[in-house]
């Protein structure tokens, strides 16, 4: 095998995430881990560019498509920038190191999870990403809400990873392949339907789509907020891609799946978005939009065309960026909306890119999440699904009353409360770069989206 | 020349967000500075316009080149009027906020962002383009009124951004049915699609929500009152005079061009709501005891007589509309100016304190008189040219004549609710918050002077405007087939 080479993203995160374990012994003290973990991760997405698209390996269990190629890169840079931002907060617990190792490894999982074309290949790439994510979300042994949440989330998704190994086997069963390249389920009757019931239940699950959602705004809710920064955007590019994959293979065969897809899409927008309303909690607001958010990826996927997938892909980065932007902004002011009141006087910079974030969550132009919109919506459009549309543009307009209350605390509330955390060099760096990405992704996205074959 | 009158303002914004807090006072220099070079470009723009060249200053290049965007703008007779309105106004109200306190530095801002926006969309001819700067113009005005407006105001900031949001994801999805109908954003290319009547029934029906909203068209008109009411000034300024017309200039420019059977399908349910726009907003501009409030509902009014002129869809009609809309940016924008210098001195705008104005302050009172007689449209001066127009216009279409007829009363009411403004706020003796007022400063007669030029330059030699319009609009009704 020839191949290894193309896996030089994955061996820098995994040697990065090694050499954290042993940060105490790095100098520079509790950041050093965070900030060399960062710089893998750097260097793992600018690897990931460089070697693109290339010949699939092992026998097709890992492809490098552009779309995975494009996920990859987004995963790794978004966990580089992540890293760069917590090493910068220098606080969190006496554990920093083990948290960078285990950021890292559940990376290493997605990046892989990106590639996986083969059930094998994906379930243990998930397993790798999720696991860490379990820690990460406990990481708080004293705080007993946070430790319900974690187990919430913890019996939750091994109960779906076990309802999609189900699943797995049964398409195992029926095809005697786990690569997706000779998996047919045509003719395979209801034990097909039952086969892909259990691996989708499984993956929109793990994607915290309604209605199999519950876990989400419990677990961020009980978890570090800045755990949450991580764990609800970063592993969710891997999920999509790893969907977009089932659902390109499985189509043929699973007639209903649309159909799934639909139920699926409008649950989450109309449920997602509605119940964000209310929350007085950025993170649980946050697990809410989250949920809408995948309301509208899942909506593109149902068209199982290539624009309608690549734009799934496109639009699940373009909200990955201002998502982990708004969640690491609470982390440092604090998670309670009401905490964000008089920002704009506090830090002004700071207020201005959380409308920069919040705006591109709306999709407002010109920010990333208009563009997503934009060509989401044009895909499922023009695929058919023309009252979804109407549903999730209406969605939209929904979205932007919570989004806005959130806007209208950070500048016109009264109330003054002072911040959780300094603000520190890298952590400056890392928001100044997702507000650049916020922006540019969607002004410059003409390169991008030629690369994802987006066209109508 | 077009792409940096769109985005000069936006060097400005970096400019001013770069001062540092001591010398936050220089944002208001600044602020001026740019929307003067500005508005200097803009009437170069006008004085190198070829009146019978359609399309000019043309700027096209690929945006997003997979899916077909295009970078393109372009001015014609119609848009022109409107990008000097918008360059004009902005200039007016960065001067007129000069005194202005809270956060001077972000509300300059603000403003020079929303004339990005502003301009952008009377420029931009790539519906995404348009898309972009059509929402651009929400988020500064969000900040304007959310920050510096009155009482009420965050409430009222709120239900602009989403009234407005809610008409225009309508148009986002009209744009898509467009696209993936006719394969490309280009505006000027859809004008010859050749779309079904069906098919442009929808998409009208789309396009309306996202235009009616910001016209706005009773009944999607209750965000204005709010907003108007909460902003400040120069935010009321801008929003009555440039962002309003948005609405109407979208009719004109994509709904009757690109979708012209369906425009005479949906005819007569806009004609109807433009009359009743029109004797709506009269009647309750009645009741108001709020100057702005009433400057407010007269908008509703005055936007009826646009639509009306839209729903004709005859070449007069048309003219007339973009004669109204230029006009009543530049009379509303005296108004409210001028409500906001008297509500500076006096801190009140009901009708009832504020009295015998012109005893007290002779210019102001004058310039209200002036700016209110202007609004009634009497003939002379600006607003009698576009509302007699479209009334015009809308008798010679094939409309049904009763609204013409409940429109033309509109006219009557009008001269009775603002001559009875007249009558209680400038003639009469000084109520007591009147008596100590001064009287308006130059830098104030100074931002006026050109409105009330220009009120009266069009009132009276009426091609200064219409030879822009004009042929344009002849154009317009041409690829309509009308």
């Amino acid at each position: 095998m020839s191949g290894y080479w193309l896996l030089i993203p994955e061996y820098l995160l995994l040697a990065g995430a090694l050499v954290s374990l042993f940060g105490d012994l790095l100098p520079g003290g509790e950041r050093s881990s965070a900030i060399l973990g960062a710089l893998a991760a750097f260097a793992a997405a600018a690897f990931a560019g460089f070697i693109g698209t290339a010949e699939p390996l092992f026998g097709g269990m890992l492809v490098f498509d552009p779309v995975s190629v494009f996920a990859r890169v987004s995963l790794a840079a978004l966990t580089s920038v992540y890293l760069l931002w917590s090493g910068g907060r220098g606080t969190g617990s006496e554990r920093s190191h083990e948290a960078t190792a285990l950021v890292l490894l559940s990376a290493v999982g997605g990046m892989l999870m990106c590639g996986a074309r083969d059930m094998v290949a994906l379930f243990i790439a998930i397993e790798l990403s999720t696991m860490p994510a379990y820690v990460l979300m406990g990481y708080r042994r004293d705080d007993d809400r946070g430790l319900e949440g974690t187990l919430k989330y913890f019996l939750l998704s091994m109960t779906t990873s076990l309802i999609m190994l189900y699943g797995f086997s049964f398409l195992f069963g029926i095809t005697g392949v786990t690569g997706y390249a000779e998996m047919d389920l045509t003719g395979a009757g209801v034990l097909g339907v039952l086969a892909t019931v259990f691996v989708f239940v499984g993956l929109l699950a793990k994607l915290s789509a309604a209605p199999f959602h519950y876990w989400a705004p419990d677990a961020y809710a009980g978890a570090p907020t800045s755990s949450v920064a991580f764990v609800s955007t970063v592993p969710k590019i891997a999920g999509t891609v790893a969907m977009i994959r089932l659902v390109e293979a499985l189509s043929p065969g699973a007639t209903q799946l649309p159909l799934l897809l639909s139920i699926v899409a409008v649950a989450s927008m109309v449920l997602g978005n509605l119940a964000a309303y209310p929350q007085l909690d950025l993170r649980r607001l946050m697990a809410y939009s989250g949920i809408a958010h995948i309301g509208y990826v899942i909506l593109a996927m149902a068209t199982n065309t290539n624009t309608g997938l690549a734009a799934a892909v496109f639009y699940m980065v373009a909200y990955a960026l201002p998502s982990m932007a708004v969640v690491m902004i609470a982390a440092e002011e604090g998670s309670a909306v009401e905490q964000l009141s008089g920002l704009v006087d506090r830090r002004p910079w700071t207020a201005w890119a959380l409308v920069v974030f919040l705006l591109s969550l709306v999709g407002i132009p010109p920010m990333a999440g208009f563009f997503g919109k934009l060509y989401l919506f044009t895909a499922a459009f023009g695929a058919g699904y023309r009252a979804l549309v109407v549903l999730a543009v209406l969605m939209s307009v929904v979205s932007a009353g919570y989004y806005l209350r959130i806007m209208r605390e950070a500048f016109f509330g009264e109330r003054v409360s002072t911040p959780a955390v300094e603000r520190s060099i890298p952590a400056t760096i890392a928001l100044v770069l997702l507000v650049v990405a916020t922006l540019g992704m969607g002004i410059a996205a003409s390169p991008l989206l030629g690369y994802l074959g987006v066209s109508f | 020349m077009l792409s940096i009158i769109v985005f000069l303002p936006l060097i400005g914004v970096v400019l001013i967000a770069m001062l540092s807090k001591e010398r936050e006072s220089a944002a208001r220099l600044i602020a001026t500075a740019v929307a003067a070079v500005d508005l200097i470009l803009a009437s170069l723009l006008a004085v190198n316009f070829d009146v019978t060249g359609g399309m000019q200053f043309i700027e096209k290049f690929d945006w997003v080149s997979g899916v077909g965007i295009q970078y393109y703008l372009g001015v014609d007779g119609i848009s022109l009027p409107m990008v000097f309105l918008s360059a004009l106004l902005t200039l007016v109200a960065v001067v007129a906020s000069w005194k202005i306190e809270v956060k001077p530095k972000a509300y300059f801002a603000m403003i020079l962002l929303l004339e990005v926006g502003m301009n952008g969309v009377f420029m931009a001819l790539d519906f995404v383009l348009f898309y972009v700067f059509w929402e651009l113009v929400l988020v500064p005005m969000y900040f304007l009124i959310g920050t510096w407006g009155g009482p009420r105001r965050e409430y009222a900031a709120m239900k602009f951004f989403l009234y407005t949001l809610f008409g225009s994801v309508f148009m986002l999805v009209g744009i898509i049915a467009l696209y993936l109908q006719a394969g490309t954003f280009d505006i000027v290319a859809l004008t010859d699609a050749g779309l079904s009547p069906t098919f442009q029934w929808w998409v009208f029906g789309a396009f309306f929500l996202g235009f009616a909203v910001k016209v706005p068209v009773f009944p999607l008109h209750t965000w204005l009152p709010d907003a108007h009411v909460e902003a400040p000034t120069a935010a009321s300024v801008l929003l009555a005079g440039v962002l309003l017309k948005m609405g109407t200039y979208g009719f004109i420019r994509i709904s009757l061009p690109i979708l012209p059977d369906a425009a005479a399908q949906w005819s007569p349910f806009l004609a109807a709501l433009a009359a009743i726009s029109i004797v709506y907003g009269a009647a309750v501009a009645f009741a108001q005891t709020d100057m702005k409030k009433l400057v407010a509902y007269s908008s509703v009014s005055h936007m009826g007589f646009v639509m009306l002129g839209i729903a004709a869809g005859t070449a007069e009609g048309i003219t007339g509309a973009v004669a109204v809309m230029f006009s009543h940016g530049v009379v509303t924008g005296m108004l409210f100016l001028l409500v906001g210098m008297v509500y500076e001195r006096t801190h009140t705008r009901v009708i009832e304190d504020v009295r015998g104005l012109s005893s007290q302050v002779p210019v102001a009172a004058g310039l209200m008189a002036f700016a209110s007689i202007a609004s009634l449209g009497l003939p002379g001066l600006s607003g009698f040219v576009g509302e007699f127009l479209s009334l015009v216009g809308a008798w010679r279409s094939d409309m049904w004549p009763g609204w013409v007829i409940i429109a033309a009363v509109g006219v009557l009411l009008a001269a009775a609710y603002m001559l009875w403004l007249v009558q209680r706020v400038v003639l009469g003796s000084p109520s007591h918050a009147v008596a100590e007022i001064e009287d308006l400063e130059p830098r104030e007669i100074a931002v006026l002077l050109p409105l009330v030029a220009l009120t009266l330059g069009v009132g009276i030699y009426w091609d200064l405007l219409l030879r822009y319009v004009d042929p344009a609009v002849r154009g317009l009704t041409a690829l309509m087939g009308a």
